[in-house]
C-alpha cells in the first residue's frame, strides 16, 4: 500500500456520506443506545443493587449502580463502533460496493479508509455520550466528569471502530462477522470489569480480562471513582491497542480494492 | 483545470501470478474521441479500465492524463474523470436526486450549486421525472444512465465506460447511446468498453480488439472491417467444406466452419464470381450481408465474441 495521500477534504466528505444515512434516520438510530443502558441500568442497577448493596472498588466501597454506569457507558461504546465497523462496513464493501463507487470520485484509499473509521468512532462516541447521559439523569455519573470522559469515549471508539473494520476486512461472508463476537466482544463485555470488579475473578482469567482493550477503557471510566496508580500505562495500551488495529484494518482492506 | 486533455497508455501490463491478463497495452484517447476496447468477456477490457483511472496498479507501464501520472496520481486525474463502472455501485440508502447531490459533496460542489448541477443531469438522463423514487425501484437501463450522471458531476474531460449497456433491452441501451453521442458532440473523449459488435461499430471512432489481455488489431470499425474481411460475406448451409475450400482457395476467399454452416468471404474483386458459384452449389440456406466485426474477430481470432 504505497498510495497513501488523505485530504482533510476527503475524509470528511466520505465522514458526511455516512452521517447523512444516519440522519436520515436519525430517531431510530438513536434508540438503541439509549434505550439500551436504560433497560441495563433498570435491570441491574436496581434489580442488583438490593443483592449485592455496595461493592469494594480500588479499596473504597461503591454502590453497585454507581459502579455499573461507567461499564455501561463503555459498553454501548463497544457495541455500536464495532458493529458500525463490522457489519455496515463490510455491507457497504461487499454487497453495496460503497467503497468501489467512492473511489471513483477524486478520493484516495486513505480518504475511505479513514472517512470508515472515523463514522464507526462518532457511531460508538453518540452511544457512549448518550449512555453517559442517561447514568448523569440518573445520578450514577456526574455531567463534568461526563465531559472530561470525552476523550476516553472517543479513543475507545476509535479502537472499536478499527477492530470492527478489520473484521470486515477479514472475513469472506457477513455470517463470519460471528466469530469474533462470540470469541472477544462477548468475552470483553462480560468479563472486563463491565458489571463486576475483575477481582472476583480466578487469577488467570482476571489477567487475561485485563489484557483485553474494553478492561483499560472501563478502569479509565470509572476515574471518578478512582484510578490505579498505572493509569497511564492503560492509556498507552489502549492507544497501542487502536494504532496496531487501524494499520491491520487498512492493510486487510487495502486489496479488496486495489489489485 | 480547463481545456481537453489526451491521455495515453504506456505499455501497460499487469499479471496475477503467473498469469498475464493485460500484456503490453498502448494507445492514446483525445479529447471529442470514442476509443473502444472490444473482446470477449475475459479480454482483460475491465482489467485495462481499472489501470487507466487507478484501482487497478500495474505490474509494468503507466498511463499519462493531463498533467497526472497513474497511478501515483489517480487521487488528483479522478477530478477529470467520469468512471462508470462494470458493477452498479449507486447508493441504496439515498433518492435518486440524493446520490447525485450527495456524490457531488466528493468534488466539492455543495449546497445549491449541488442541487442545481444535479437537477441538469437528471434532465440530460432524462430521469427528472423519477428523482424522489429509490435507486430500487429503478429499472436496469434508469440506473445506468443515473450512474452516467454520476460520472458527469464534475463535468469530466475524459468518461471511462465499461460494459455500460450490458443486460439492457434494445430502447434503454439506443437511450444510452444518445446519452454517449452527446457526451462526445461536447468534446468529452470517451473510452468504452463492449462485446457487443453493433454497440462498437456504432459509437467507436477507433477500436482496439483484445484477445488475452493483448491487442490483435486496431482501427476505425470500417477500416477493420475493410481490412480484415472485405464488403461482404456469405453464410452457407448444406455444402460441404472441401467444397468451400477449394472455392475460397481459387479466388483467395477466406472461409471459416460457423454455426450449422460456413462464413465465405466474397472478395471485393470478384464477389459476384464466388456468390454465383456458391449458389451453383444448391446450399439448403444462405445468405449474402455486409461484413462486420464479428467477422473480423472470427478471422483474427478464431473465436465468436461472447
Amino acid at each position: 500500500m504505497k498510495l497513501i495521500t488523505a485530504t482533510p477534504w476527503g475524509v470528511y466528505s466520505v465522514w458526511w456520506r455516512h452521517f447523512q444515512v444516519y440522519r436520515s434516520t436519525w430517531l431510530v438510530n438513536c434508540l438503541p443506545p439509549i434505550s439500551e443502558p436504560i433497560v441495563y441500568l433498570l435491570a441491574f442497577g436496581y434489580g442488583l443493587t438490593p443483592l449485592i448493596g455496595d461493592v469494594e472498588y480500588l479499596g473504597q466501597m461503591i454502590p453497585y449502580s454507581r459502579f455499573l454506569a461507567p461499564g455501561m457507558i463503555a459498553i454501548g461504546v463497544l457495541f455500536q463502533s464495532f458493529f458500525e465497523g463490522a457489519y455496515s462496513s463490510f455491507i457497504r464493501l461487499n454487497f453495496q460496493k460503497t467503497w468501489q463507487a467512492l473511489l471513483t470520485a477524486p478520493l484516495s484509499y486513505t480518504d475511505v479508509f479513514l472517512g470508515d473509521w472515523f463514522w464507526a468512532a462518532t457511531k460508538g462516541s453518540i452511544a457512549g455520550t448518550l449512555t453517559g447521559l442517561v447514568a448523569v439523569i440518573a445520578n450514577l455519573y456526574d455531567l463534568p466528569s461526563l465531559v472530561l470522559s470525552l476523550p476516553l469515549i472517543v479513543l475507545g471508539s476509535l479502537l472499536f471502530g478499527a477492530f470492527g473494520l478489520l473484521v470486515a476486512g477479514a472475513v469472506n461472508k457477513v455470517d463470519q462477522v460471528n466469530v469474533p463476537i462470540f470469541l472477544v466482544i462477548i468475552p470483553m463485555f462480560t468479563l472486563c470489569g463491565t458489571y463486576f470488579p475483575r477481582d472476583t475473578l480466578p487469577p488467570l482469567l482476571a489477567r487475561f480480562a485485563s489484557f483485553l482493550p474494553l478492561a483499560s477503557l472501563v478502569d479509565l471510566l470509572r476515574w471518578p471513582l478512582g484510578l490505579p496508580p498505572w493509569w497511564p500505562l492503560l492509556l498507552l495500551w489502549l492507544i497501542g491497542w487502536m494504532v496496531v488495529m487501524a494499520r491491520l484494518a487498512a492493510l486487510r482492506i487495502y486489496p479488496r480494492l486495489f489489485s | 483545470m480547463s481545456g481537453a486533455l489526451s491521455l495515453t497508455a504506456y505499455d501497460l501490463w499487469k499479471t496475477y501470478g503467473d498469469e498475464a491478463v493485460v500484456q503490453g497495452i498502448s494507445f492514446t484517447l483525445a479529447p471529442g474521441e470514442i476509443v473502444g476496447l472490444l473482446g470477449p468477456n475475459g479480454a482483460g477490457k475491465t482489467t485495462t479500465v481499472g489501470m487507466l483511472f487507478g484501482t487497478v496498479i500495474p505490474t509494468k507501464g503507466f498511463v499519462q492524463f493531463g498533467p497526472w501520472q497513474l497511478p501515483g496520481q489517480g487521487q488528483l486525474a479522478r477530478a477529470q474523470m467520469g468512471i462508470v463502472t462494470q458493477e452498479d455501485n449507486l447508493d441504496p440508502d439515498f433518492t435518486v436526486f440524493d446520490n447525485l447531490t450527495h456524490f457531488a459533496h466528493h468534488y466539492r460542489i455543495t449546497g445549491a450549486a449541488a442541487r442545481q448541477r444535479a437537477g441538469e443531469l437528471l434532465a440530460l438522463v432524462n430521469l427528472e421525472h423519477r428523482a424522489d423514487a429509490q435507486v430500487d425501484d429503478l429499472s436496469g437501463g434508469m440506473k445506468r444512465r443515473l450512474v452516467l450522471a454520476r460520472a458527469l458531476l464534475n463535468e469530466p474531460k475524459i468518461v471511462f465506460l465499461d460494459e455500460p449497456t450490458t443486460g439492457l433491452d434494445p430502447d434503454a441501451r439506443q437511450d444510452f447511446w444518445r446519452l454517449v453521442q452527446h457526451l462526445k458532440a461536447n468534446g468529452c473523449g470517451i473510452l468504452l468498453t463492449t462485446h457487443y459488435m453493433d454497440e462498437a461499430q456504432r459509437l467507436c471512432d477507433r477500436l482496439l480488439l483484445l484477445q488475452a489481455g493483448k491487442v490483435i488489431d486496431e482501427g476505425t470499425p470500417a477500416d477493420l472491417v475493410a481490412r480484415v474481411i472485405g464488403r461482404e460475406v456469405a453464410e452457407v448451409e448444406g455444402v460441404g467444406a472441401e467444397r468451400l475450400k477449394a472455392l475460397a482457395d481459387r479466388h483467395g476467399a477466406w472461409y471459416r466452419a460457423f454455426g450449422g454452416g460456413h462464413l465465405v468471404t466474397l472478395p471485393d474483386g470478384e464477389p459476384e464470381a464466388v456468390w454465383s458459384q456458391i449458389e451453383a452449389y444448391h446450399p439448403s440456406r444462405l445468405l449474402r450481408r455486409p461484413a462486420n466485426l464479428e467477422d473480423v474477430f472470427l478471422r483474427l481470432t478464431g473465436s465468436v465474441l461472447e
